[in-house]
């Protein structure tokens, strides 16, 4: 054995290798530092549950970023969209036009545009393959109308619908045109892509809480002794539990960017596609790429499923610790 | 330090681990648990450690009372204890070193502070040049030793050691004994578990000698207010400097 008298201090050379980075001999330090160790030590295993829980997460995360595009898509064709008010016969031009004047700025209207009696006969002849059969009565049956642009709030068709309704009741208005069918019908689909993503999201999300939880019910395992020992030197039950709540939060960070990069690069694949089909149906569409915004979100959250996955397992494991002292 | 006043511990119905056990212990004595395997010396280290709780009667440690502690205060308590098993518990996904500074990282010790104390562990225990090994490369002694380091590394005020020369043979179970007769001259509380009768007759301090979970009188004192004294003279089998 060494003599008394050797230096308490001073860290024998191989000592001194064997000494960690300073930030793992803190608290949280050891408790990140066992959780990456642990990463490392079982690298297949942690790389496929974090594949398992970038595919679970990818799914829904598709599925919430092709909505929101459709979604998109939807209300980037209502805001070109315009409304055709037709009036009564009665309302003069000078009528026509202080109405169309009056309604500017209101009712979630951006512009109008006041179309007379007379210059909707003119477009009628000149468009129409039947503009001389006008000429046979004798007199101009067309209405004055007022083209209606909504402003940029009134984009859905709800807000559509109002405003066609608010405009039938203004005096001199005899009808409002409007065809909000197809729109209606995007609307519907893209609501229904977004619930069945919702409930998917739902079950996938609580999929991978599952695979997070029995993750870490493993990793309770193989910690055990680590904590027996722990529970014997006094460390307290937010020490033992630390280094399991990192590794989860880990999981949950890992997974949900494995999952982004995923639904990015599916994103990808059907973009052209998804550009080439709707040229066909003369559209201007084009795929959106998720926004930095929403990839963060899904990393934030999938964060907190990691977290929330490790807590739920951890079921005060302390209590749960046997003495490793024997029966003797 | 250490007191125990009609202390029953019940596992089944009528079964008891320990049976109305009164004893206590001075700061600084150090003291055998003996028995036979089954006899209650686990149960009795666990209730001081706090790892169970008893069915009647009252422990004390350094003036706290188990029947008016709470679970948050137990890693508190377990902090002034260190701990010796018989398999020594080393955790083999770290060095030694790491190992040693295990207790330092749970109480909070600053990097500088835990480089000084586990390398002053390291030195006492004589394995200043193996805190790079992982654990498995050492001997059973050198293992135990490991142990005995962690368990004092914290400067505990009481060493429970269970079986600590279990496995070892004389030779290596005398130089622990040293080891640990060194912490008590420091005036740690030292009280080992074990029915090594070659070791209580090579070291003698006073036994608490447990049978069938009842205190039995033993060699050196009585069971009720048991009067601890430091030992004065101690056989020594080996003569090799610690």
């Amino acid at each position: 054995m060494n003599s008394p008298t050797e230096s308490r201090h001073e860290l024998n050379p191989s000592t001194r290798k064997a000494v960690g980075s300073r930030w793992t001999y803190t608290k949280r330090g050891y408790a990140l530092a066992q959780s990456l160790r642990q990463f490392k030590r079982y690298k297949v295993a942690s790389m496929i549950t974090l594949l398992v829980l970038g595919i679970t997460l990818a799914l829904p995360v598709i599925l919430l970023f092709a909505g929101n595009a459709l979604q998109q898509l939807g209300m980037r064709n209502l805001e070109g969209e315009s409304l055709t008010a037709y009036l009564h016969t009665e309302v003069s031009d000078l009528q026509g036009a202080e109405m169309a004047q009056s309604w500017q700025g209101k009712l979630g209207i951006r512009s109008t545009r006041f179309i007379s009696r007379d210059e909707a006969l003119a477009l009628f002849q000149e468009n129409s393959d039947i503009g001389d059969a006008i000429d046979v009565l004798g007199r101009n049956p067309l209405p004055g109308a007022i083209m209606v642009f909504p402003d940029s709030n009134t984009v859905s068709p709800e807000r559509f619908e109002s405003l066609v309704n608010d405009l039938r009741n203004q005096a001199g208005v005899a009808r409002v045109q409007m065809d909000l069918r197809w729109v209606k019908r995007l609307h519907a689909v893209v609501s229904l892509i977004q619930l069945v993503g919702g409930l998917l999201a739902g079950f996938l999300t609580l999929t991978a809480l599952l695979v997070i939880g029995n993750t870490i019910r493993l990793e309770l395992l193989r910690r055990r002794s680590e904590m027996e020992v722990a529970n014997l030197l006094g460390a307290s039950s937010g020490f033992m539990n630390r280094p399991i709540i990192y590794t989860g939060a880990l999981y949950g960070l890992l997974g949900g960017l494995m999952a982004c990069i995923i639904a990015l690069m599916a994103f990808y694949a059907i973009r052209e596609p998804a550009h080439e089909l709707s040229s066909l149906y003369q559209s201007s569409f084009q795929l959106l790429m998720p926004s930095f915004t929403q990839i963060i979100s899904v990393i934030c959250v999938s964060f907190l499923l990691g977290i929330v996955g490790a807590v739920s397992s951890l079921y005060r494991p302390s209590q749960q610790l046997t003495s490793r002292i024997s029966n003797t | 330090m250490i007191s125990f006043d009609r202390v029953s511990l019940e596992y089944q119905a009528d079964r008891f681990a320990l049976q109305d056990v009164s004893f206590s212990l001075e700061p600084g004595s150090f003291t055998y648990l003996t028995g036979h395997s089954g006899a209650g010396k686990s149960s009795l280290l666990k209730l001081i450690a706090r790892l169970e709780k008893p069915t009647s009667g009252e422990i004390k440690v350094s003036n706290i009372s188990y029947s008016t502690l709470s679970r948050r205060q137990e890693p508190a308590l377990r902090k002034q204890m260190g701990i010796i098993f018989q398999d020594n518990q080393l955790l083999n996904d770290r060095n030694v070193f790491d190992n040693i500074a295990f207790p330092l990282i749970i109480g909070g010790y600053k990097y500088s502070d835990i480089q000084k104390r586990v390398n002053a562990a390291l030195n006492k225990v004589g394995l200043s040049n193996r805190g790079a090994d992982d654990p498995m490369a050492l001997s059973g002694g050198e293992q135990q030793r490991v142990g005995i380091a962690r368990a004092v590394v914290a400067r505990p005020k009481i060493l429970l050691a269970d079986e600590p020369t279990g496995n070892l043979d004389a030779d290596i179970s005398a130089e622990i004994m040293q080891l640990l007769m060194q912490f008590n001259n420091s005036g740690v509380t030292v009280l080992i578990a074990t029915h090594d009768e070659g070791l209580l007759n090579t070291f003698d301090f006073p036994r608490l000698v447990i049978k069938q979970g009842r205190l039995l009188q033993s060699a050196n004192s009585t069971i009720d207010g048991f009067n601890q004294h430091r030992p004065t003279g101690v056989r020594r089998r080996t003569n090799k400097p610690v």
